[in-house]
């Protein structure tokens, strides 16, 4: 600490200005409070920057140029030349794409009264924080603190990220050409995601994951229609493997995986990205000189509210345990500002929806029937498959289905899960009807647009209980022994 | 399950003070049986089983008070603990039987609500999950927060925390409350508070049961009614000497004769006769309801307060049959043992003082009747009769009105009225019916 020091004397200090730090700065400027934000990077954090929007605006794109293989069928004839795709233009455009969106995050930060520094934070005390911006340090004295300083991916000292040759989720969003061949280490939801884009977009792909199957958080029927789609897409993937070591040379990665199957063999390709999990942002924090305490994973420990061991110290989204998704997070953020400022807020729900965009799409929220039986439900499950939806037929997009998962004896449901086309914004229903306490018949018995996709639940929801229109009934209620 | 609430067990009441609970958790009860002894207003009343079961729950305390409506008990209707017994075991070995959604909600760690009403119980400070929905499928409702939040405030104010910001666990604590057996918990109310100011010791009571009905049943009636009172004063001499008459018949049939009965006639052939001062009027449709039937209601002093008995169709009861009633009313008032059925229905009220003392008074009106006369102490004075002082037993009466209804030129021949008829008892017989 400098002699002489002063400190700025502020209400809160919100460090990180992901989507869950500049919610809750947002919302502590509406409540009156006055708000310290302190970002070292750019407003937005991994997900506006690195990860939601950049990796939704590649898929997106690969999506729409992996269409054009298939307008023919729709009767749009296209010039013979083949069509291509110039990475360089996508970075442009996805670069606008993010500035607009941290523009707007500023914009409102700034309305709503919250200051922001760049910076790198460090605990001082209990109630200081030490700023570094650029060649300055500044020192903020605060009543409650933040804590959102998010995820960074876990790479494994052996699988040494160097940019180049071995990149992580950030690196492969910022490449400027499309690799030829890929390999990818780690099946999950950022893996398949980026795994399915790149091959769209023309690379050879390889998937090694080390589960017995991609995807492994999600049930396996919903990832199976992923990877009926993976092989179409001409990806390999590799399950139950591990990769011991990688070796780069004449530019090329060259990945020494082992499985029990196959014993071992080599996976050679231009570029390698590693996807196999993530880590909290708190090493650097300094948490010891404020007295925060932390998990043996780095993950701070918070109560509904978002308390820490430290009752006036707050912490959210990535930094603490549970899944590591920007609308949690954000719901944290808003849910401590609101205690914060003396509102009897709390995150209780336990619905916090999922969404893999893969091809195609998963989403769900609530139980699987898996997690329902285990947690003693006799469940009734039902699906109704895209193909049977007029809406999913006329888009060409009939892979895929929605699933209920309800209470036989009461008929509240548990879960909805879907997967197919538009799953993502499919699952907003879902949410909804959960966090409602809805039972099935209030979904079957709510008229549901036509022809839309969104008639899956309806379907569904008919289909449990033993009357869905579009499809045959019978033996089609699944009912746990 | 029977879900026992406080039924409305008379004319207007709201709410009241649970006075003794008779019965346990657990324990088996019958239908008709007493469960609970509750004191509304002015009376005591039992309240009986509904149905034959088990108690499952007690929600409320004694010495609480709760509003008409709130579920009081809940019992296992069709039940009882032989049955019961024989029962589990069942339970046991085929444990598919009991499965319902209790146990699974608990897995799932929620009870059924939208988040609207999550959010509210948080603001009000409740634990939802302790709550029992009454909405579709057993959701909770926004209403099942309030009688919720309405019982536990009543039933543990001292365990009811004021929930820090960031504390949830606080929140928990005030579960307690609810999981304690009601039963053994301080009579709410009970406790006297003494603290000192500049000025010296104030004990504070809590203005509760029957003097807090007393204190609002006041207010009202004198923030509805513009009170005015005339005072006259009665010659008793022969009253009194009809009553020592009267008194060996009355003894006889071991009647005890007050003067009080005589009062009552004169009253009913005056409210016959001025028939405004037997009515009320209903402030919601602005009329006056002139009342052809003459229930007369006479303030008792009791060691519980003020309670008013009322005697019904006072026309058509003689003296005696007056004086037995009564006698019966004000003993029943003394033993704290008036249903209902005895203090409502009043047309008009009499308030005797007269055995304390007191030369005049401004007696309230029992809203929603328009006067009320009081007796004062009856005593021997001078008075000029006939240009000459002589010596009289003398009483003085006191007559409050609504001068809405009533003008007092009206009320003053009211009065003259009464005292026409009980100056000379003759007169009173001969105009009885």
């Amino acid at each position: 600490m400098v002699v002489g020091e002063v400190a700025v004397e502020t209400d809160v200090v919100v460090i990180g200005g992901g989507p869950g730090g500049y919610a809750a700065a947002i919302r502590l400027g509406q409540l009156g409070k006055s708000v310290v934000l302190i970002e070292k990077e750019v407003l937005g954090g991994v997900c506006l920057n690195r990860g939601c929007i950049p990796s939704k605006a590649l898929i997106h794109t690969a999506g729409e140029y992996h269409k054009l293989s298939s307008l023919n069928k729709l009767g749009i004839q296209l010039p013979t030349e083949k069509a291509t795709f110039h990475m360089p233009s996508w970075q442009t455009w996805k670069s606008s794409v993010v500035a607009q969106l941290n523009k707007g995050v500023d914009y409102l930060c700034q309305a709503n009264g919250v200051t922001v520094v760049k910076g790198t934070a460090t605990f001082l005390s209990s109630d200081r924080i030490g700023v570094e911006t650029g060649g300055d340090f500044e020192t903020y004295k605060f009543k409650q603190a933040i804590i959102a300083t998010g995820s960074r991916p876990f790479i494994p000292s052996f699988l040494k990220t160097d940019g180049e040759y071995i990149l992580d989720s950030t690196d492969m969003l910022a490449l400027d050409e499309v690799p030829e061949t890929l390999a990818i280490i780690g099946g999950g939801y950022i893996g398949m995601e980026l795994g399915m884009a790149f091959a769209k977009l023309g690379s050879q792909v390889t998937v090694i994951e080390a589960a017995e199957r991609i995807l492994p958080q999600t049930a396996a029927h919903l990832s199976q229609e992923v990877l009926k789609q993976a092989k179409q897409l001409g990806m390999t993937i590799k399950i139950a493997t591990k990769v011991e070591k990688t070796e780069v040379a004449n530019g090329r990665v060259t990945l020494i995986c082992t499985s029990e199957k196959n014993g071992s063999q080599s996976i050679t390709a231009h570029k390698t990205l590693v996807t196999i999990g993530r880590v909290p942002n708190t090493g650097e924090l300094g948490l010891a000189q404020a007295g925060v305490e932390m998990d043996e994973r780095g993950n701070i420990p918070v109560t509904a509210t978002g308390c820490t061991n430290k009752s006036h110290i707050y912490a959210i989204g990535d930094v603490t345990p549970g899944p590591a998704l920007a609308h949690r997070a954000t719901k944290q953020g808003i849910v401590a500002a609101e205690v914060i400022a003396g509102l009897p807020s709390s995150v209780d729900s336990p619905y916090v929806p999922y969404v893999i965009f893969t091809e195609p799409q998963i989403a769900g929220v609530g139980m699987t029937r898996e997690e329902a039986e285990l947690q003693g439900y006799k469940v009734k499950t039902a699906t109704f498959p895209y193909r049977a939806n007029g809406r999913a037929l006329a888009m060409d997009e009939g892979e895929g289905f929605a699933e209920v998962i309800v209470d036989q004896e009461s008929h509240l449901l548990l879960g909805m899960h879907v997967v197919g086309a538009d799953a993502s914004n499919l699952i907003g229903e879902g949410v909804l009807a959960l966090e409602l306490a809805a039972r099935v018949e209030d979904v079957a018995l709510t008229i549901h647009p036509h022809p839309t996709l969104s008639e899956v639940w309806l379907e569904a929801a008919e289909a449990v209980l033993g009357h869905a229109i579009h499809i045959v009934n019978k033996s089609k209620v699944a009912v746990s022994k | 399950m029977v879900e026992f609430k406080l039924p409305d067990v008379g004319e207007g009441m709201h709410e009241g003070e649970i006075v003794k609970v008779l019965v346990r958790r657990g324990e088996s009860v019958q239908q008709d049986q007493p469960l609970l002894e509750v004191q509304t207003d002015k009376v005591n009343a039992e309240l009986s089983a509904p149905v034959t079961g088990i108690i499952r729950e007690i929600l409320i305390a004694e010495g609480e008070t709760v509003e008409v409506g709130t579920t009081l008990l809940v019992i296992d209707a069709g039940t009882d603990a032989k049955k019961e017994e024989t029962k589990l075991p069942e339970k046991v070995v085929n444990p598919d039987k009991t499965v319902n959604f209790a146990p699974a909600r608990a897995d799932h760690r929620r009870s059924l609500a939208t988040p609207y009403i999550r959010q509210l119980a948080r603001e009000m400070k409740l634990d939802i999950e302790l709550i029992t929905g009454t909405g579709a499928a057993g959701r909770v409702t926004e209403e099942d927060l309030r009688q919720f939040s309405n019982r536990l405030q009543k039933s543990a104010p001292a365990k009811f925390p004021t929930t820090a910001p960031g504390n949830e666990r606080l929140l928990e604590a005030s579960t307690v409350g609810v999981e304690t057996e009601p039963v053994v918990q301080p009579k709410t109310g009970s406790a006297t508070r003494v603290a000192t100011s500049s000025l010296g010791d104030i004990e504070r009571l809590p203005l509760k049961g029957i003097r807090k009905k007393i204190a609002e049943h006041m207010v009202k009636s004198v923030t509805i009614i513009p009170h005015v009172t005339s005072v006259d004063e009665l010659e008793m001499d022969q009253l009194r000497a009809l009553r020592e008459k009267l008194k060996p018949h009355a003894d006889k049939r071991n009647i005890k004769l007050t003067f009080l009965p005589f009062f009552i006639k004169a009253l009913v052939i005056a409210l016959k006769e001025f028939p405004t001062l037997n009515a009320s009027i209903d402030d919601r449709t602005n009329e006056i309801l002139l009342k052809r039937f003459y229930h007369i209601g006479i303030a008792t002093d009791t060691p519980e307060g003020l309670i008013v008995p009322v005697i019904k169709d006072a026309d058509h009861k003689s003296i005696f049959q007056l004086a037995e009633e009564i006698d019966q009313l004000a003993r029943l008032a003394r033993e704290a043992k008036l249903t209902m059925e005895h203090i409502t229905g009043g047309t008009f009220t009499i308030s005797n003082v007269g055995p304390i003392g007191g030369l005049q008074a401004t007696p309230i009106i029992n809203h929603p009747e328009v006067a009320i006369i009081s007796l004062h102490k009856m005593e021997k004075r001078w008075v000029v009769c006939e240009d000459e002082g002589v010596i009289r037993w003398m009483m003085n009466l006191s007559l409050s009105f609504d001068h809405r209804l009533i003008d007092g030129v009206t009320a003053v021949r009211f009065t003259n009225r009464i005292k026409e008829l009980l100056e000379d008892p003759n007169l009173l017989f001969a105009e009885m019916v």
